[in-house]
């Protein structure tokens, strides 16, 4: 995939408003945005300034009270619930923060599971996840299950899940939150590197210095507006 | 489907105990339902046996009208004719003819009236059980013409004993002239059936057929048939077969229709039992669902957020709501088995209760039909599915952004 400088994500004003115990909390005030294909983004800033809102909304996990999305140029809210499952399984890669897998599959059966959805041949996902799993130094661990595993494999898993049906888009929510700090570096290296590999768009909603300082560009929030969008040269 | 199917099945192994407790809860209400069916339908059985086969018989032919009123002249019409077809019929185990008059039975202590029976001995053992209840003296042995076997209840109010006379005045058919003829009790019964022991008496059809001046006429044929629910079939061509020259046949379920509603509300009781039983189970099943279900709410958003549809969530939740369902159909039907097993060995002493007018007079036993093993499963895996549908709709419908802050 070639870092073509294609809009991946277009925003236009969006707003986020939700109701907590009949208080309504408006988590995202207005945000316009683009994200271009084979950015490398981390969009942070303190809890509650919308980071995470924000992701849900422009990935169609949640519907933004006013504005717009475009995603590969398409309209978010122009689509149905059943295109918008069709449309993160066909398009965006989901990395969260974990308890990512599920724990009665195998690290193979988790990482074939969007291909699945998708209607990939047995043969071509066998293919792929022996493929990845090298990728990300896991080979030979396929038929273990998440709970018999450490965190940062879990976390490599989940990564190899998100990227295994080669979408334009990874989200990842807090990745390294959970982590200890070599093994958050030793992740993040590697997302770094799959990122100048393939292509792929990487945006990370953090707290994580360490992320801040990998990626390309950091957009900061406050109280659910961007307060600094901060492009930084090429690593 | 495959995929989904194996991840259903892990899904309800990963809180064992609980699954364990459900398949349980719902195991033993099909267990309870396999074994109440069984037990109904030996009851059902032992009920109708109990009401044929102490004096009744499965069906019976008489003129029409005798049965509204019992006049000694209606005699059953074509009586020859009617033997010599009964004798040919493949369904027709046995017959016994019988005549039936009011009478009055006077003893030098009391008084009493009573449906009296003439009877052919060698026949009528077949059909009705006086022989295998009597108490006291004998059934009708010897060449005695003036034996009368009478109930326990009878002879006590009469204060007689074996050997004592008594006196039975009737009605001569044509004439109408009061008959009186004495008879020396031969034995005394006890069927713990309060009219059998008190109103019935029972005399040698020949010498009933001559104290009534009917010639060889009798009132009423009763019948046995091979299969005990042949009598009860619908439209059955029997009885019109020999509803002919006047006569009427009628099967117990005319003959005893309090017996026959009586066994309607058997099945009404068991329709409750079985709402209830699978109100149980429904219970059991979404409240497994739920918990399994907001245990997992983070994994069902992140199942979501990569793709799955919300058809893809609502079959995931049916197929482990199937899965349970086949883990406690397999256990009910083992635990259902094993009781009914169990009493179909032993059996239940219901011996002497008496019923709708029924007494039992054998032990219980639950029959097993192969219905029961096909129909109620796939009434508690439907069932199972149809309720399982209301946590497949919530787990489709719940909000993703939702799901994902849940368990973090």
């Amino acid at each position: 995939m070639e870092n073509n400088g294609q809009k991946i994500i277009v925003t236009e004003n969006v707003k986020k408003d939700y109701k907590e115990d009949d208080i309504v909390v408006r988590a995202v005030r207005g945000i316009d945005l683009t994200i271009k294909a084979g950015e490398f983004t981390a969009i942070v800033g303190p809890s509650g300034s919308g980071k995470t809102t924000f992701l849900n909304v422009i990935s169609g996990l949640d519907m933004a009270t006013d504005g717009k999305v475009w995603l590969h140029e398409r309209l978010l809210s122009e689509m149905n619930e059943k295109e918008l499952s069709d449309f993160r399984r066909d398009h965006i890669g989901f990395i969260f923060q974990a308890y990512n897998l599920i724990p009665v599959l195998t690290v193979e059966e988790n990482i074939e599971y969007i291909m699945l959805l998708q209607g990939v041949p047995k043969k071509e996902r066998h293919r792929r996840v022996i493929d990845i799993l090298k990728e990300i130094g896991m080979e030979g661990m396929e038929k273990r299950y998440p709970p018999k595993i450490s965190g940062g494999q879990q976390q490599r898993v989940a990564i190899a899940r998100a990227m295994v049906s080669q979408p334009e888009l990874i989200l990842a929510d807090e990745p390294t939150a959970n982590l200890d700090q070599a093994t958050g570096a030793e992740l993040l290296g590697l997302m770094r590197e799959l990122n100048r590999k393939t292509g792929m768009t990487f945006l990370f909603s953090t707290h994580d210095r360490m992320v801040m300082e990998r990626a390309d560009r950091v957009i900061r929030l406050k109280d659910g507006k961007v307060e600094k969008d901060e492009r930084k040269s090429q690593h | 489907m495959w995929f989904d199917m194996k991840l259903a099945w892990r899904n309800i192994f990963r809180n064992k105990r609980r699954t364990f407790i459900a398949g349980i809860a719902i195991g033993v209400g099909l267990a309870a339902m396999l074994f109440t069916d069984a037990l109904m339908i030996g009851m059902k059985d032992n009920m109708i046996r109990s009401a044929t086969k102490s004096f009744l018989g499965e069906g019976q032919i008489h003129r029409k009208g005798f049965r509204l009123t019992p006049d000694v002249e209606k005699t059953i019409n074509n009586l020859d004719g009617i033997i010599s077809n009964l004798k040919q019929e493949e369904a027709v185990e046995r017959f016994t003819p019988r005549t039936v008059t009011f009478g009055m039975i006077t003893s030098p202590a009391n008084v009493s009236s009573v449906m009296v029976y003439g009877i052919q001995p060698s026949s009528e053992k077949f059909l009705s059980q006086i022989d295998d209840v009597l108490k006291e003296g004998n059934y009708f042995k010897g060449d005695g013409e003036r034996n009368i076997v009478i109930g326990s209840d009878l002879a006590e109010l009469l204060e007689v004993g074996i050997g004592d006379r008594t006196v039975i005045t009737a009605t001569q058919a044509e004439s109408g002239n009061l008959v009186q003829e004495m008879f020396r009790v031969s034995g005394i019964y006890h069927f713990n059936v309060k009219e059998m022991d008190t109103g019935m008496a029972f005399v040698r059809l020949s010498k009933a057929q001559e104290m009534l001046g009917i010639g060889n006429d009798v009132h009423e044929i009763a019948i046995k048939f091979k299969d005990i629910h042949f009598a009860a079939k619908k439209d059955n061509p029997f009885w019109s077969k020999y509803s002919v020259h006047g006569n009427e046949a009628v099967s117990w379920t005319t003959l005893l229709p309090q017996l026959h509603a009586m066994l309607g509300i058997f099945w009404i009781s068991l329709l409750v039992m079985g709402i209830i039983l699978f109100g149980i189970v429904a219970f059991g099943i979404v409240n497994t669902l739920f918990m399994s279900l907001y245990e997992r709410m983070f994994e069902f958003g992140v199942i979501r957020a990569v793709g799955t549809r919300p058809s893809g969530i609502r079959r995931l939740i049916l197929l482990e709501a199937g899965a349970l369902s086949l883990l406690s159909i397999v256990l009910g039907i083992l635990l259902g088995s094993i009781i009914t097993l169990i009493f179909v060995k032993v059996g239940i002493d219901y011996r002497g209760i008496e019923i709708a007018g029924t007494s039992f007079h054998e032990m219980l036993y639950p029959v097993i039909h192969i219905q029961q093993y096909i129909i109620y499963p796939i009434a508690v895996f439907a069932f199972t599915l149809l309720i399982g549908l209301y946590p497949a709709l919530v787990a489709s419908k719940m909000s993703i952004s939702e799901a994902l802050r849940k368990s973090l």
